[in-house]
């Protein structure tokens, strides 16, 4: 049965002269699970929003949107409420109540259900997602991942018809996401959900999607099963959606000499399959190289031990880390490792009960606050923190002025240029799109010529493209003398960018070195394209990059 | 929901400390009043706010060691004279009416640590749902932004510090400035963060119709018992307090403090309903200790 049904329709913004949707046909079956990629700015979001009455935009709508053969606007406001559910990007934005149990049940209250259907519910959805001992803690004691779960079935208590998902992924960490699809593809299959999904981390979502649907400055240009998709990008040369696509089909339309749509691989098994699985000469995953030591070290870190409060366990303990001049270093673990906390203690921004941390041989607990100003630079997660001033241009020359530098409008301009956001120079930054803002944030940070630039999980919520940029703009900079310090939870991007890696684990670094001696051979804490790739015909590689790169022969498989 | 104590309707709870609250104005015998007070201490080491209690009891000493040192002084009114004190006479009266008043203070602070650990948020904001439900709802709305605008704070903070705005270093004038300029991100991004928010209420039918509140406390047979058996012992406290028993008369003359049968009904009657927690968790504990 069709469940949505687009005509034509086309959106734009009220005084905007561009179209932000263009022409859009689609139907969307009961039971289906379609994910819709795109860039961000593609319009992608706008047309998620149209589909829930309540959240649609103001603006000028043509075209008709259709639910269950009637017009979405002629339908009862409860019943749309109720068929049709929306799940949103930040976990913590969308939660509104104090407690658990009372933000599951915020829906059932508001539509007026009695104690017994939402008691009934509850009893119900609880046990299927396993959530029983959470229901009655506070939702900020939660993490990323059990909020965003939080979120997802605070919606399905009401019994959608349809889960509308935007990015819900793009804020979490990789095994948080992952355990977040693995239960929508959960409720696709047992209870035959219709899902629809935006995303553009899409790697894991080729697998399980009926549908892919491609967005492109408001235009629909690609819709179908998977392998119809990457085959149709392909055939078509579209090189700048490559980067959307999963690794292994890239590979496999790279380097298969006749590919079948039929078999695209799209799962690391399907991979291995494809590639064979006669192992190659092994050993050269242990290729230790010598470390070059007389750079001189930045930043130091010494047995240094961390608790939030005073009888909680130690976030940090024994951690002990050295920086050389010029490092790219990235920090990885997963959620509660500690990195976070490393980053902020090397800042300052947490004072260690134990252990001693030096910037450039000297204690840091000595140095001012001013004497850091300027040398070092800090990125963080969200750069909204940053800005102070109207524009993005204003905030740079009271940066100027703060550290007395005499050419602030040349280094302006040129830093700007070589951002490629000059046109966004006279813009609010919180008009400007996320990947735009980071931008503009480091060029603002960069203002200073800092020694030393610390960076939190750059790339979340961050499409490839962007993502490509960033990396190869921090690259540029690490050449240039900057010394790096990124935490990320980015496998695939410190493996690909990164110039020495560390694993975190409890509080301690657990290993540390290249990135190709920390990720080759695991199981779970490396690429999805290395996973695929250990063991067969082919040689060990992390990125598709890499492969490129190293697999010359094209004849072999 | 917890065992004992903590598994009480918040209803009979909350009835239960008005009872409490009503006693410690009302009656003014010393030995009501002394009784209340142990009875409430009894209650917090029931549920286990023994800790809390050390904590507040240097306070509370003070407090009524000076109510008590303090009222004869300055109050001269009664009739049994000890002593004059630069020309002004300290009664006997006044002396009593500092401990009786003294008591009834510290009864109605155990009372509300008390109420502080029975009574949590949830409980509290689910009784006052029932009277005043918006105000109750924009409370829980409040609430939960707190600890979100604390974390943001944290952010900006270490990211402002390293651009030269800090609040822990530099001249008054600066931190003022740096403060500013923090407070102003925080409310501009917390701002637009909430506008999804708004969305996600909306998304989910806020302000459609009436809302029906969920009730997570179930009002059982033995909560609807305890709840008449506590309303009964009340009403014979309160009666008998009318009638002058578990009263005592202070001014101008100080009245007897002689216990009469009567006197001894109402005791035991308002002692039944301070001690009623008591009882519902030592009832708990025997069974633990002696079913299997």
């Amino acid at each position: 049965m069709e469940l949505f049904r687009l005509n034509e329709v086309t959106f734009s913004f009220p005084d905007a002269d561009q179209n932000v949707l263009q022409d859009i046909s689609l139907t969307v079956h009961e039971g289906e699970f379609v994910v819709i990629g795109g860039g961000s700015g593609s319009g992608k979001t706008t047309l998620l929003k149209l589909l829930k009455k309540e959240l649609a935009p103001t603006g000028n709508l043509k075209g008709s949107i259709q639910f269950k053969g009637k017009q979405i606007q002629d339908w009862e406001e409860r019943t749309l409420i109720e068929q049709v559910g929306y799940v949103f990007q930040d976990p913590d934005n969308q939660i509104v109540m104090d407690e658990v149990m009372q933000e599951i049940v915020f829906g059932l209250e508001n539509l007026g259900y009695s104690n017994f259907e939402m008691r009934k519910r509850v009893a119900e959805m609880a046990h299927f997602f396993g959530v029983e001992d959470l229901l009655m803690e506070k939702p900020s004691e939660l993490s990323g991942g059990q909020k965003q779960l939080l979120n997802l079935l605070s919606v399905l208590l009401m019994k959608p018809r349809v889960l509308l998902l935007d990015e819900p992924t793009s804020q979490l960490d990789p095994v948080a996401a992952k355990e977040l699809i693995l239960m929508l593809e959960r409720l696709n299959k047992e209870t035959g959900m219709t899902i629809v999904l935006v995303e553009h981390r899409l790697e894991e979502l080729y697998a399980m999607a009926d549908r892919v649907v491609f967005i492109e400055q408001g235009r629909l240009l690609y819709n179908g099963s998977s392998r119809q998709v990457i085959d149709e990008i392909y055939q078509d040369q579209a090189i700048r959606l490559f980067p959307y696509l999963p690794a292994f089909a890239r590979l496999y339309m790279e380097f298969e000499s006749q590919p079948l749509r039929e078999s695209i691989p799209l799962t690391v098994k399907e991979c291995k399959q494809w590639l064979g699985g006669d192992e190659t000469v092994g050993g050269n995953a242990a290729n230790l190289h010598e470390e070059r030591e007389d750079r001189p070290v930045l930043l130091e870190m010494e047995d240094v031990h961390y608790q939030y409060k005073k009888k909680a366990s130690f976030v940090l303990k024994n951690f002990q880390l050295t920086i050389r001049k010029g490092d790219f270093f990235a920090l990885v673990g997963g959620n509660g490792s500690g990195k976070t906390t490393a980053l902020r203690a090397s800042i300052g921004g947490v004072k260690p009960q134990r252990g001693k941390i030096s910037y450039g041989g000297r204690d840091i607990r000595k140095m001012k606050d001013s004497e850091w100003h300027g040398k070092i630079a800090y990125l963080p997660q969200n750069p909204r923190t940053y800005f102070v001033h109207q524009t993005i241009e204003d905030e740079m020359i009271r940066i100027g002025d703060r550290l007395h530098l005499s050419d602030t409008k040349m280094r302006m301009d040129k830093l700007l240029d070589a951002f490629g956001i000059s046109h966004l120079r006279s813009r609010h930054p919180y008009d400007c799109s996320g990947g735009e803002m980071q931008k503009a944030a480091l060029a603002c940070i960069l203002m200073g010529q800092p020694e030393m630039l610390f960076i939190d999980e750059p790339t979340k919520g961050m499409d490839p493209i962007s993502k490509q940029q960033l990396g190869e703009l921090l690259t540029q900079l690490q050449r240039q003398g900057l010394t790096i310090f990124m935490v990320t939870h980015d496998i695939g991007f410190a493996a690909q960018y990164a110039k020495r890696c560390a694993m975190m684990f409890d509080g301690e670094i657990a290993a540390d070195g290249t990135p190709h001696e920390l990720f080759k051979g695991n199981y779970f804490y490396t690429t999805a394209i290395n996973r695929a790739t250990r063991e067969t015909k082919q040689p060990e590689v992390l990125t598709y990059e890499e492969a490129v790169g190293s697999w010359s022969v094209h004849a072999t498989i | 929901m917890g065992n004992g104590i903590q598994s009480i309707h918040p209803f009979v709870m909350f009835f239960y400390y008005i009872c409490l609250g009503f006693f410690a104005m009302f009656f003014n015998h010393p030995v009501v009043l002394l009784a209340g007070c142990l009875s409430l201490i009894a209650v917090n080491l029931a549920h286990g706010s023994g800790r809390a209690l050390k904590q507040w009891a240097p306070m509370m000493m003070v407090m009524a060691l000076l109510i008590i040192l303090i009222n004869p002084f300055i109050n001269s009114r009664g009739t049994h004279i000890f002593f004059y004190f630069r020309g002004k006479q300290v009664t006997l009266e006044a002396t009593l009416y500092g401990i009786v008043t003294s008591m009834s203070l510290l009864m109605i602070l155990l009372l509300f640590i008390s109420l502080n650990a029975v009574l949590n948020g949830n409980k509290i904001l689910y009784i006052f749902s029932r009277i005043l439900p918006k105000t109750a709802f924009l409370v829980m709305l409040s609430i939960r932004f707190v600890p979100l605008l604390k974390r943001r704070l944290t952010e900006i903070q270490d990211v402002q510090r390293l651009r030269g705005m800090t609040i822990r270093q530099g001249s008054i004038r600066n931190r003022a400035k740096s403060g500013m300029s923090i407070m102003q991100i925080l409310l501009a991004w917390s701002l637009e963060e909430a506008i999804e928010t708004a969305d996600s209420m909306k998304a989910r039918g806020y302000g459609m119709v009436k809302r029906s509140p969920y009730i997570p406390y179930r009002f059982t047979k033995m909560d609807r018992n305890r709840l008449v058996c506590l309303f009964l012992l009340f009403n014979l406290s309160v009666v008998g307090g009318f009638l002058g028993y578990g009263k005592i008369i202070i001014y101008p003359m100080l009245g007897t403090l002689h216990f009469y049968p009567l006197d001894w009904v109402v005791l035991t009657s308002s002692l039944a309903v301070m001690l009623f927690p008591v009882f519902v968790e030592g009832r708990e504990q025997l069974k633990w200790n002696y079913s299997d």
